[in-house]
């Protein structure tokens, strides 16, 4: 993508082909937003992740889902049917001028069109192809399918999450796509991993990456309590999962917004300080004045009946008072607590804006601009950017086919009509 | 000699400690970059400290939590507080790539070691900061933990059943992901520098890389004025994009056992009444379009659960896969280390010993490479462990300077 203001990005050599569905798409987009000219490949008619919603206003229409709009920012689009013999020359003449070629297919498919690492390798030593699959490309589950709840459940994550006081709960999986922007987190690494190694060796590889295991590596202390231990965690409501019963870490205020409480006991005697006097402003609390509360600063004690009542004066404290007014407090004085927000709510957050984290970006055939989330990172010399809006089907065949290919006008035409494009 | 791995030659001072910040090293490491870990035996590393410990027996290098984060790293003791040992690390930087701390935001400063000051030591330096809330704006001040950042940044509200408190996160999903982010931007930039030879600092808020995963929720907000925060929100563990059913956990045969199911075609609809046994339910015109079940959504997770009730989960995995139906065991780590064949078949807990507590297996790396990649070497270091090979053979101290800045207590 062309850089319009400022430095390119860190990647604006790179040319990624972005043949991934619902799964992989958010690994182009760390890619785009970094400079790589990514183009996605969609189907004629328009990639299948159009179809999930919401939708601008609420209208099922393939250029208006906000879950493709966020997920293909800066990148281009080109329609090309990859299973007829015409489309795969297309997609071979494309390969031979990129860097990555990024797939979401089952195992196997990419070969049944010929288009496999193994076979384009041969004329295209440098071509990279990442693969981010359910489980991979190999082992006894490679043809399992998987959904965003099924990766979640089956890696992990989703048996440390839940409740332990509404009985009957199921484990709980996070609203959104965890699961899959986990397996693309890990698909960006491995992938850049891939492009730093072929800087030195000039060679490129296939990397298969699993979806499973990317969750299966992001539960935290989960695996060492099995591993060393032999005990399975439990979970526990709204906080970390243990081997035993810990004080709830959630409390409503007194405006009904809710603080997550962490941190505590404190971890310094400054910090232990600074909440007992503001429990005395509250009036709550007297005992905590005492020498056996003092010693619970930098324990690690979750589970004695000091720290349980610490917290019952805690849910009091923050009882006592607005959930803003709380949250500033506590961590004025160094207590890591957090106001449980809607993802709206982010909006009203000064801090956010002084970032530059929320950016606009300019949709023009609706001639308007909309708010996004911004850059995950920030370049000092490299800036993160949206280059421009999600693409519409096609919408850079021309720049792509005449421009990169150098087919006519009348070539692409034709294409168009035999539904290649 | 050892096989080059991607970020063979890449050398990465390592301030980094608790989860976050040892999760990105760990990356680094693993693909091969000689990850440096300086701490120092009064505040050394706080998951040196916390359970599960092998046998059971507290030490600082007998944590399993911390060995499975640090594996693949050297580690070295260094007092920056002692002038000598505040020159050592400068020395350790000029001679490194990368250099990453996760301390608040204005530490490094406060030791005349902010990115002005890095550059001139290295000109082509790749700093990393990672922090709670980044380090510039109103609250950079601000701390954040894993679950703190959670709460921020929306995914603690995003997770939960209709009508009760957030489930929340059961762990820190976000040092995670925080870690995820640090080594994306920090391979990027040693890509970049690759090309141009330009080094920069990378500033990364763990309360923004949860933002980032909010994407879709926050954009039908500014896009259609809808706030999530509504009736319904969050939805448990049902799909609201796209809006199918059945998709949910269903529990199984056993205690506390669970299974994933979700269908969003007719086709799979088709094939989880197969798997089933066609019961009469099945047929009712209630549950025969996918807008019909929907609208009869806790009908159908009630009968699909009583059936459900009735065998493993295994059972109900293997069978509704095998029918074409996306299904899967809510796993827990005894599911994954002892009975899932999968992570064993693609060599997923690898082994390295350590020298003070033996031999145990470890996480893998959720990616194979068919050229290089990632690799385990040896398991985390014991404290101070490296001192001697970096004072020694890489700054080239001489020996009776070694032992007099030990003597001295600044490693």
């Amino acid at each position: 993508m062309n850089h319009r203001n400022g430095p390119p990005g860190a990647l604006e050599d790179l040319l990624v082909l972005d043949l991934t569905d619902e799964k992989g798409m958010y690994i182009g987009k760390l890619m785009a937003d970094m400079g790589a000219q990514v183009v996605k490949v969609e189907p004629p008619g328009g990639d299948p992740g159009r179809d999930i919603g919401p939708f601008h206003g609420d209208q099922p229409d393939p250029a208006g889902s906000l879950f493709y709009w966020y997920h293909n920012t800066s990148k281009q689009s080109v329609t090309l049917d990859i299973h007829s013999p015409e489309g795969q020359e297309l997609f071979k003449r494309l390969a031979g001028q990129a860097d990555v070629v990024l797939e979401t297919y089952a195992p196997g498919f990419m070969a049944s069109l010929g288009l496999d690492y193994t076979s384009l390798s041969e004329s295209m030593p440098r071509l990279i192809m990442t693969s981010l699959t359910g489980f991979g490309q190999t082992g006894p589950y490679r043809d399992y399918k998987t959904s965003d709840l099924v990766a979640m459940a089956m890696g992990g994550p989703m048996a440390s999450c839940g409740y332990d006081d509404l009985p009957g709960a199921p484990p709980i999986r996070c609203d959104g796509w965890p699961g899959y922007m986990t397996g693309c987190h890990y698909a960006v690494v491995a992938t850049m991993a891939a492009i730093l190694s072929r800087n030195f060796t000039g060679q490129g590889q296939h990397v298969d990456v699993s979806l499973h295991e990317a969750l299966a590596c992001t539960t935290e202390a989960a695996m060492p309590w099995y591993i060393y231990r032999k005990q399975v965690v439990k979970r526990q409501t709204g906080r970390h999962h243990s081997i035993q019963s810990t004080p709830p870490a959630i409390y409503s205020a007194s405006d009904g917004g809710l603080v997550h409480v962490f941190g505590t006991p404190p971890q310094t005697m400054n910090r232990w300080v600074g909440l007992v006097e503001w429990m005395d402003e509250q009036g709550i609390g007297p005992e905590l004045h005492g020498e056996e509360y003092r010693e619970l600063v930098n324990t690690r004690g979750r589970s004695s009946e000091l720290v349980f009542n610490l917290f019952r004066r805690v849910g009091e404290l923050i009882a006592s008072m607005p959930a803003a007014a709380v949250y500033s407090r506590a961590q004025t004085i160094g207590l890591p607590w957090g106001l449980v927000r809607s993802p709206e709510d982010t909006l009203d957050d000064p801090h956010l804006w002084d970032r530059g984290f929320f950016v606009e970006v300019e949709h023009p055939e609706m001639d308007r601009s909309y708010v996004y989330p911004g850059a995950p990172y920030i370049f000092s010399e490299t800036p993160w950017r949206i280059a421009r809006r999600a693409p519409l089907p096609g919408e850079d065949n021309e720049e792509v086919y005449l421009g990169r290919l150098g087919l006519s006008s009348q070539e692409l035409e034709r294409l168009r009509l035999d539904g290649v494009v | 000699m050892e096989q080059r791995q991607p970020l063979s030659g890449v050398r990465v001072v390592d301030l980094t400690w608790i989860v976050a910040g040892p999760q990105c090293t760990r990356i680094l490491a693993d693909l091969g970059a000689e990850v440096i870990k300086v701490e120092y035996a009064d505040s050394s590393d706080y998951i040196r400290r916390a359970p599960p410990f092998a046998d059971d027996q507290p030490g600082p290098n007998r944590s399993g939590f911390f060995n499975n984060l640090n594996r693949n790293k050297l580690g070295v003791t260094l007092n920056v507080a002692h002038p000598d040992g505040l020159e050592l690390l400068k020395r350790l930087i000029s001679i490194s790539d990368v250099f990453i701390e996760n301390f608040s935001s204005r530490v490094l400063t406060r030791w005349g070691l902010d990115y002005p000051e890095q550059r001139k030591l290295r000109p082509d330096i790749i700093y990393a900061s990672l922090s709670g809330f980044g380090h510039s704006g109103r609250h950079q001040d601000y701390t954040t933990w894993g679950p703190t950042a959670q709460a921020l940044s929306g995914l603690t509200f995003m997770s939960g059943l209709p009508g009760q408190m957030p489930a929340g996160w059961g762990y820190s999903f976000l040092d995670h992901t925080a870690g995820y982010y640090a080594a994306t931007a920090i391979m990027m930039a040693l890509h970049h520098r690759h090309r141009t030879g330009q080094g920069q600092w990378v500033d990364i808020s763990q309360v923004e890389t949860g933002m980032v995963m909010t994407g879709p929720a926050l954009l039908d907000y500014t896009v259609n004025d809808r706030p999530y925060r509504r009736d319904g929100n969050p939805p448990g563990n049902r799909s609201m994009h796209p809006r199918v059913a059945p998709h949910n956990v269903y529990q199984c045969l056993g205690d506390d056992r669970w299974c994933a199911i979700s269908v969003f075609t007719d086709e799979e609809w088709a094939g989880l009444c197969d798997a089933m046994g066609q019961p009469s339910w099945t047929r009712e015109v209630r549950f025969a379009t996918g807008e019909a079940r929907v609208e009869n959504e806790e009908e159908l997770d009630g009968l699909i659960g009583d059936w459900t009730l009735r065998h493993e989960a295994e059972e109900v995995m293997t069978m509704l896969q095998a029918a074409g139906v996306k299904a899967g065991v809510v796993q827990t780590s005894a599911d994954k280390v002892d009975r899932d064949p999968q992570l064993r078949a693609r060599g997923f807990f690898p082994v390295a010993d350590h020298p003070e507590i033996g031999p145990y297996e470890f996480e893998g790396f959720p990616a194979l490479f068919s050229g290089t990649g990632a690799a385990l070497h040896r398991a985390s270091p014991v404290l101070g462990q490296d001192n001697e090979l970096i004072y020694r053979e890489l700054l080239g101290l001489e020996e009776v300077d070694y032992h007099q800045l030990a003597e001295e207590a600044v490693f």
